[in-house]
């Protein structure tokens, strides 16, 4: 994931003290300046820590998949890997760039899975 | 934001003074903070506003000047925009740079993960989506005030210009990301006709409908620059606008929505520069995504927005630029 987990659930614990909590506070008054916003930064906010949990059970066996893919796949260049693979996919590497394409759909799995969202559809 | 400001600053302008209700601040839009209130003169005038300015922390860098030139440009026309009243690119009026602009009533934007936001509307709104398209970039970009740039510079100056940004916010290594814009430089698409002004967000959720089928207002310019209009089309078909729905903004069939911008803007479509404008705007998303994902990373934001976007479109661009990146090859 872009955002790392660790980082992710820490700013959500800030957001919850700092931005969440107050916003909570004006839900109900309809002529405080920022009720409307309340509303929305709660709701996003509670959908990302939804996101986190399903994060938090899934990432480790997630990753370790993904890291025995990689061995399979590619062999040392799955050792510290990213860089390489990189390289690997920039130089036109069939099975670098099958790699990477599965780890980023399992990766838009963990999180689609607990929001119902489907695979991307192309459009075309 | 305190109403006492926007009442000093508009009593200033219309030399009477101004009470100010219903002041509310509207959520997401992480690139400006947006307000909207009713504005009473002692007179009886009363004006519905809405006020863009400056964050504190922002996910895309832009130029609010940019933004209400563009505006300025277009309204009255027949590319609908928000009529655009003052601007101020100093803090001293609105505690940040910021403009006002008349509110547009009844409208409503898209959500991202909406199924089907327009229901049985999105033929209709798709065909003024992208006849107003269209229209934008049939216009010359001097008509926004914007810089004077040659058709060979469009695409390098905006692989450019999202590679700086990828180098200053990258925080791991990114292999899907450094293999697109690998390609990008490798595969330089010939250059468009003409340069038009490009809109530079434009995408469900950037505009306001009325709910039964009549398009409102094209907002959010604060990204407008010159360039390939092509940058536009394939922003705006991007698989991830389009609600899950295979159409581009939840809208029409692709042919027909290019049919139709076609026709709008007299320019027709090259497919040769179409599929490296379609990767591009893969790799401009990630990017973004990665900004935003940088922002909370460094401490500078805990908006819940910022980190929605470090996340779903994150991973869904990532995905999508995989699987382009192999059918490319």
């Amino acid at each position: 994931m872009s955002l790392p987990l660790p980082v992710m659930i820490g700013a959500l614990a800030q957001a919850q003290a700092n931005e969440v909590a107050p916003a909570l506070q004006l839900l109900g008054h309809a002529g405080a300046p920022d009720a409307n916003y309340a509303g929305g930064t709660a709701a996003t906010s509670a959908l990302m820590l939804m996101l986190a949990a399903a994060e938090c059970a899934a990432l480790p066996a997630r990753e370790a998949a993904m890291a025995q893919a990689a061995r399979a796949l590619v062999g040392a260049a799955a050792d510290g890997r990213d860089a390489r693979m990189a390289a690997l996919a920039a130089d036109g590497s069939a099975a670098a760039l099958a790699l990477l394409a599965a780890e980023a759909e399992a990766e838009w799995q963990g999180i689609a899975t607990p929001l119902g969202l489907p695979l991307p559809i192309p459009v075309a | 934001m305190p109403a006492e400001h926007l009442a000093r600053f508009l009593g200033a302008q219309w030399g009477e003074p101004v009470t100010i209700t219903g002041l509310k601040r509207f959520h997401g839009g992480s690139a400006r903070q947006t307000y909207r209130f009713d504005a009473t003169t002692a007179s009886g005038r009363r004006e519905a506003l809405v006020l863009r300015r400056d964050p504190p922390s922002s996910l895309i860098e832009t130029d609010r000047l940019a933004e209400y030139r563009a505006l300025e440009a277009f309204a009255g026309t027949d590319v609908p925009v928000p009529q655009p009243l003052f601007c101020d690119t100093g803090a001293d009026s609105f505690g940040s740079p910021g403009f006002l602009m008349r509110e547009v009533a009844g409208g409503m934007a898209a959500g991202l993960l909406e199924p089907e936001p327009y229901g049985t509307h999105a033929a209709a709104i798709g065909r003024q989506l992208f006849t107003a398209l269209g229209r934008i970039h049939a216009a010359a970009p001097a008509q926004a005030g914007l810089p004077a740039m040659a058709p060979q510079d469009a695409a390098p100056a905006r692989l450019a210009h999202w590679r700086a940004a990828f180098d200053a916010d990258r925080f791991r290594p990114e292999p899907i990301v450094d293999a697109g814009f690998q390609w990008l430089a490798a595969n330089l698409p010939p250059p468009p006709p003409h340069v038009s002004i490009v809109h530079g967000d434009y995408r469900s959720g950037n505009f306001l409908h009325d709910g039964a089928g009549r398009l409102l207002a094209i907002l959010d310019w604060e990204m407008v620059h010159a360039g390939d209009p092509l940058e536009d089309l394939a922003w705006a078909c991007d698989p991830l606008w389009s609600n899950f729905s295979g159409r581009p903004g939840a809208t029409l069939p692709l042919a027909e929505a290019i049919s139709i911008w076609e026709a709008a803007s007299g320019l027709t479509l090259d497919p040769v520069r179409w599929r490296w404008w379609r990767v591009f705007a893969q790799v401009q998303g990630l990017v973004i995504w990665i900004s935003a994902a940088r922002e909370v990373l460094d401490g500078r934001s805990h908006d819940p927005v910022l980190m929605f976007a470090g996340t779903i479109p994150y991973r869904f661009h990532a995905l999508t630029l995989a699987r382009t990146l192999e059918s490319l090859k």
